[in-house]
């Protein structure tokens, strides 16, 4: 029998990037095939030709061994193909059956839409394949691991033979990822067949049959996920070798950089976000904050970075208050800021990449003279920081918007690192990156803060923070509820924290800690 | 890059580059200027192809002529179109026979008039050279400034105030003063709706439209009232502008070619630094791209939109000023039928750019100034040219219409239409 | 494809450029009148529509050519004169006192050229150009008299297009007639919307947004005023159709008899106050292609049949005898000179 899916010799040149070159891939009927790489590796590129969103140059794409030709979407339904893509295509305010139905609407007597008779069918899919939802909810009602079963629903609804799934967990809590990796199984149990595109390793060995990796728009190789092992898997993605564990040394803190008092900071409708909080950063250290979104930490953040007015307390940068001075201010003092949203705050995405390295310091000398921008020298520094922070980027002129998520983030980073600082305030610096990038930026975290340099990380990637911080505050509903030594606490404990709980006595991890990196 | 390229960079490049939004070297090299023009001149060709069904589809001869027989139709059609747009090219571009023979036989009078027709597209086109200026730099820096039109008549009861009221003064003083105050009044105008949207969010379109109304109001009661010219009982016109403070124009009448074209070239220019060579450019363009962005890098973004209406009002008011001063020598009510809001079209034709404003400019200027001689000659109302560009807009706004009918491809980055940013709610 | 795109493109240019130069005037050449309107248009439903009439009405009794060009702003008025100077019209005719600077400017530059301007006079005379004023108020006058012995309520109403005296004088004529109805009558008939002494009144500052002359005949007749007569061009076309909505009221028109150019309106238009520029167009058109054309100012009056007011039509069973006979007696007056017109507005 011929596998369900054959992908043969398939290439697609954009101009300047080769982004798939001879690509062959075969899909058997009732496997999950992984499909890793970095991100810009072409995994991408390689869904959207299946999925008829472009034209392969060369190449063909076989069905059960037949030849077609895919020119859009759906072309691609029509075969049998359906992809549940990262940023989900529903519609809030329609309900479940509504944004099920919707394209392929099913009408009853003088074109009435036939609601119940979709609802009935996804109730049939739904038990069928283990995928719990309520036809009747609204879409902007579901938490977003819901959200995802929806998008898997209109594709089985549309009898869809082969799912592509594109980075699905990157939106997901863990506890939800681990859901959906139950759900992938039992539909390839029931004949499915999935391909599965992912940069996390750890996702790929818990849920894959077969692993294809790409780098660079070309095959580097296959593996078995019983046999691969992590380190090999993340060497074939990023081409060289890849260490997972940061190495640091123990440092001693020197001067209080940066230390907060009782601060009060409410968001925009005069909820209190930040409780009363309290904390020092020393010289030389990070200090980790941990903890699930949305417990203060974004409003923590942009207080003491100027972005936001804070109510009460007081924030002392090198003990001078910084409480509600205007962020240029703090920033000439010598701070830096790694924003959490780095596309809506950090950056401007239609402007090249060599004027977003000088977003902050463009009115200074030698970036301007007087009010007269010194475009040589802007370039001259884009051109440095480029080749120093590994910016992969065509040229300095193009658009930050066009390069990839890692690429746009070591450009915040190449910036804010770039200048003379004695703190850094970096909020989820990794978020949605590849290996490689994580691996890189964490580095250069650590070499600021072996520098003396005071850094205040906060990232809801709890092995992120154990990692990397010297201390570890945990924030639960606005308040710090620990303030441990890194080296003194179990991740469990972490865990219990961020959810609220106190443990009687804070435990000690027994023998020598080792945390990896959770990709 | 390296730092030879670097210096070998020319204007020109950097203006490419920056209508093509700076894509790198290898993609910018393939698109070329045709692809740059491509929409544009293909939305003008079919314009013209509808403007020529509306003409045969509106003219009694034509009708008159298929009664006779379907060949005598179709013929007469295509005379009256052919009639039509050659009065249109010929009005606005000169006829290429008379200019050949004035060149050859002719003397410099003869000259002139021979090219009198392209001086006139000339003057028509510099008020939209302000206007659409002052609209194309409010986009850049995410502001919708509709109030151009109120703007433009400020500025120019500014100037025209400054122009006749003081005498004495040599025309070297005169005249750039009369000028300010009219970019000084535009300037005020502007700055009133860029002042509240900083300080209260109110969104400025909305006080535009009201600044508009009181603009209005406000001229006719200056001209019906303190403005109006003594012994005329009250007729809203104006006392005639000091010969010290007109814009000189070139030649004797009828050419009315004057010194305010190449102003607005030099403002043109000096919009093109500031907004992309200056500090404070990239202030206005940041607040404009990403306000978000702009609070982050410590821009002082309500310092940054009130400069920013304020110098666009500047550029309207100049749009006025230069009407008064080079064009009337004297103002009156009916100064404008809307340079102001024909602005935010050539804003849009010329993708926000300083350039490309120009060239918008330039055609709205060329087909107006045509659509007179084609109005003498064919007697086909000039409004058909107001359909002909109302029609190019509509296809350079929505491109895909225009590749769909000329089975142009797609282009891989579709380029963030600039003047949208203007509606973000958010700011 | 953009190869072939530029090949069209290219064809239709040189196409367009032979054509040109093969392009002839044909036919013998015509006695030409063109008129260059203000920002109204020439469809405005006063001055610029009924001089062009003047010129249509000259195109078919002297068999003339006709041309006109709207003018959408006050920069294009020196353009439409020079593009008609260029095309050797013979008499070239501007409507409106906006057109005063463009007209004296062309006229002084081009002393062969004959003008005649409408609604304006110059101080001195400019000898090629023959302006035609009008001392609408006379007319206005009788209007106003009429419409104060007609009234039921004893309050007639106006109101103007803008503050400027083409307009006003057609109000003033107007409050004075009702005012002089009262010295000879002893009544107190009240004009609303205009008071002669002050130079005060009512205006909608617009010539062009009928539902701003709506607003202004609703006020005036929840005032009490059952006639009114709206001086602000198509504007006033707004104030008929609110009198005909409610229904107990009158209006009087301007410029032209509207009982026959608005004859959706034929029922409520007690009469009209005639300013007849399409005969002092005729007129001037005629002057000049007989030879006989100088420049100076014609001024429309009573006595030359230029300004008038209109038949009640309608309500011609409705006006009593007396008052149609003191209006002649008025008219007598005003032509002997007995009965002033407000110095203000002497043209």
């Amino acid at each position: 029998m011929a596998p369900i899916l054959q992908l043969k010799g398939i290439t697609k040149q954009f101009p300047g990037v080769l982004a798939n070159d001879h690509i062959d891939l075969t899909l058997n009927q009732g496997e999950i095939l992984a499909l890793l790489g970095e991100n810009g590796a072409g995994k991408t590129t390689l869904m959207n030709i299946l999925y008829g969103l472009y034209q392969p140059d060369e190449g063909e794409i076989l069905v059960n061994g037949e030849k077609i030709t895919i020119h859009s979407p759906t072309d691609a339904i029509n075969a049998g193909i359906g992809m549940v893509h990262q940023h989900f295509m529903l519609i809030p305010v329609f309900t479940v059956t509504e944004n099920v139905m919707l394209g392929s609407e099913p009408v009853k007597a003088g074109d009435f839409l036939d609601r119940p008779k979709t609802a009935a069918k996804i109730m049939e899919i739904s038990s069928q394949y283990k995928l719990e939802v309520d036809p009747n909810d609204y879409v902007k009602d579901l938490p977003v691991g819901v959200q995802q079963r929806v998008e898997i629903i209109k594709l089985l609804y549309r009898e869809a033979n082969i799912l592509i799934f594109d980075e699905p967990t990157a939106v997901l809590t863990p506890q939800e990822a681990d859901d959906l990796f139950v759900i992938m199984r039992s539909l390839v149990k029931q004949g499915k067949s999935i391909i599965f595109i992912t940069h996390k390793l750890r996702e790929v060995l818990d849920v894959a049959d077969r692993i294809m990796v790409i780098r660079r728009g070309a095959v580097v190789g296959e593996a078995d996920p019983k046999q691969a092992n992590r380190n090999k898997l993340a060497e074939m993605m990023v081409g060289r070798e890849v260490n997972l564990v940061v190495e640091k040394d123990i440092k001693k803190p020197g001067d209080v950089i940066l230390s907060i008092k009782d601060l009060v900071v409410t968001d925009q409708f005069k909820q209190v976000m930040v409780d009363k909080v309290s904390f020092e950063v020393h010289a030389g250290q990070i200090l980790g904050i941990a903890g699930v979104q949305g417990n203060g930490q974004t409003e923590l953040v942009e207080a003491i970075t100027g972005l936001r007015k804070s109510v009460s307390g007081e924030i002392k940068f090198k003990g001078q208050s910084i409480l509600n001075e205007p962020p240029r201010k703090i920033t000439e003092l010598g701070s830096a800021h790694v924003p959490e949203d780095r596309q809506a705050d950090g950056l401007v995405l239609p402007f090249p990449v060599a004027e977003n390295l000088v977003l902050c310091t463009y009115y200074k000398e030698p970036f301007s003279r007087g009010v007269v921008l010194q475009y040589e020298k802007i370039l001259e520094n884009s051109e440095k920081l480029v080749q120093d922070f590994d910016i992969r980027t065509p040229s300095s002129l193009t658009t930050v918007g066009s390069l990839s998520g890692g690429n746009q983030q070591k450009v915040i980073i190449a910036r804010e690192l770039s200048r003379p600082i004695e703190l850094l305030v970096a909020s989820q610096p990794t978020r949605g990156l590849d290996v490689g990038s994580i691996e890189y930026i964490h580095k250069r975290i650590v070499q600021k803060r072996d520098e003396g340099c005071a850094v205040l990380l906060v990232s809801p990637e709890l092995d992120e923070v154990i990692e990397l911080s010297d201390r570890i505050a945990v924030m639960y509903r606005g308040k710090i509820i620990a303030l441990l030594e890194a080296e003194e606490v179990a991740k469990e404990t972490l865990g219990l924290l961020m959810a609220g709980i106190v443990p009687d006595k804070i435990e000690k991890p027994q023998g020598q800690r080792v945390v990896e990196t959770t990709f | 890059m390296g730092k030879k390229d670097l210096e070998k960079q020319d204007i020109g490049k950097t203006i490419l580059e920056e209508l093509t939004g700076g894509e790198p070297k290898e993609k910018r090299q393939k698109r070329g200027i045709w692809k740059i023009l491509q929409i544009p001149a293909l939305a003008i060709l079919t314009g013209l192809i509808i403007g020529a069904v509306l003409i045969m589809a509106t003219s009694f001869d034509v009708y008159d002529a298929f009664k006779v027989s379907l060949w005598k139709g179709l013929g007469t059609a295509f005379a009256e179109v052919g009639e039509a747009y050659l009065a249109l090219i010929t009005g606005s571009l000169g006829n290429p026979v008379e200019i050949v023979q004035a060149l050859l036989y002719g003397d410099a009078l003869d000259f002139r008039n021979a090219i009198n027709p392209i001086l006139e597209s000339l003057v028509q086109s510099t008020p939209y050279i302000f206007a659409g200026l002052a609209c194309a730099l409010g986009f850049r820096a995410g502001l919708f400034n509709i109030g151009v039109e109120g703007q433009l008549f400020i500025g120019a009861a500014a100037a025209t105030f400054v122009g006749y009221s003081l005498t004495g003064l040599p025309p070297y003083i005169h005249m750039p003063l009369a000028f300010l105050a009219g970019a000084l009044g535009g300037a005020l105008w502007g700055m009133v709706p860029g002042l509240l949207k900083a300080t209260t969010g109110g969104h400025e379109v909305i006080n535009c439209i009201m600044m508009n109304y009181i603009a209005y109001r406000f001229t006719t009661f200056l001209l019906t009232g303190p403005m109006s010219r003594p012994g005329t009982g009250g007729m809203p016109v104006s006392p005639i502008i000091e010969k010290s403070a007109q814009i000189p124009q070139f030649f004797k009448t009828p050419i009315r070619f004057h010194l305010g074209f190449f102003i607005a070239l030099a403002f043109a220019a000096l919009v093109w630094w500031v907004l992309f060579k200056t500090t404070l450019g990239l202030n206005l363009r940041t607040v404009g791209t990403n306000p978000r962005a702009a609070k982050y890098a410590g821009m002082n973004i309500i310092a940054t939109t009130i400069i920013g209406m304020a110098a666009s009002g500047a550029l309207a008011g100049m749009a006025g000023a230069n009407e008064v001063l080079a064009v009337n020598r004297s103002m009156a009510i009916g100064l404008s039928a809307g340079y102001g809001f024909d602005s935010i079209a050539l804003a849009l034709l010329g993708n926000s750019h300083p350039v490309g404003v120009i060239f918008a400019a330039l055609l709205f200027g060329v087909l107006k100034n045509g659509a007179t001689k084609m109005m003498v000659v064919s007697t086909i109302p000039i409004d058909i040219v107001t359909i002909l560009q109302a029609v190019i807009l509509i296809f350079v706004a929505a491109p895909a219409i225009i590749r769909s009918v000329y089975r142009l491809k797609q282009p891989k980055v579709e380029a963030a239409a600039i003047m949208l940013s203007g509606w973000g709610g958010v700011k | 494809m953009s190869k072939k795109v530029m090949l069209v493109m290219s064809v239709l240019l040189i196409a367009v450029f032979v054509l040109s130069a093969c392009a002839k005037t044909a036919g013998p050449a015509k006695f030409k009148a063109c008129e260059v309107t203000d920002t109204g248009g020439v469809d405005d439903k006063s001055f610029n529509a009924t001089a062009w009439k003047g010129a249509v009405d000259a195109k078919e009794k002297l068999d003339i050519e006709a041309k006109y060009l709207e003018s959408k702003e006050i920069a294009d008025f020196e353009k439409n004169i020079n593009a008609f100077i260029a095309e050797k019209c013979d008499i070239i005719i501007t409507v409106g006192f906006l057109l005063c600077d463009a007209t004296k400017a062309a006229a002084e530059a081009n002393p062969n050229q004959k003008f005649s301007i409408v609604d304006f006079a110059y101080d001195p005379v400019i000898p090629n150009v023959l302006a035609q004023a009008f001392q609408t108020d006379e007319a206005a006058f009788l209007a106003g008299y009429a419409a104060a012995g007609f009234t039921k309520t004893g309050k007639v109403g106006t109101f103007g297009g803008m503050q400027i005296p083409t307009v006003t004088i057609f109000m003033d004529g107007f409050a004075r007639g009702v005012r002089h109805y009262n010295e000879v009558h002893g009544t107190s008939v009240e004009t609303l919307g205009w008071d002669a002494d002050a130079q005060t009144g009512l205006f909608t500052n617009d010539f062009s947004d009928q539902q701003k002359g709506s607003d202004m005949a609703v006020s005036l007749m929840d005032e009490g005023a059952d006639i009114i007569m709206p001086v602000a061009g198509p504007v006033g076309l707004g104030a008929a159709a609110a009198v005909k909505a409610r229904g107990n009221a009158l209006i009087i028109g301007v410029d032209s008899d509207w009982f026959l150019t608005a004859p959706d309106y034929t029922d409520i238009i007690f009469t009209s106050v005639m300013k007849l520029m399409d005969v002092t167009t005729l007129d001037a058109i005629k002057a000049a292609k007989d030879g006989t054309f100088k420049g100076g100012s014609i001024v429309g009056t009573l006595a030359n049949g230029g300004v008038g007011i209109a038949p009640f039509h309608n309500f011609d069973g409705q006006v009593s005898a007396e008052l149609k006979a003191e209006l002649e007696g008025i008219k007598a007056g005003i032509l002997s000179g007995e009965i002033q017109m407000n110095p203000a507005f002497k043209q």
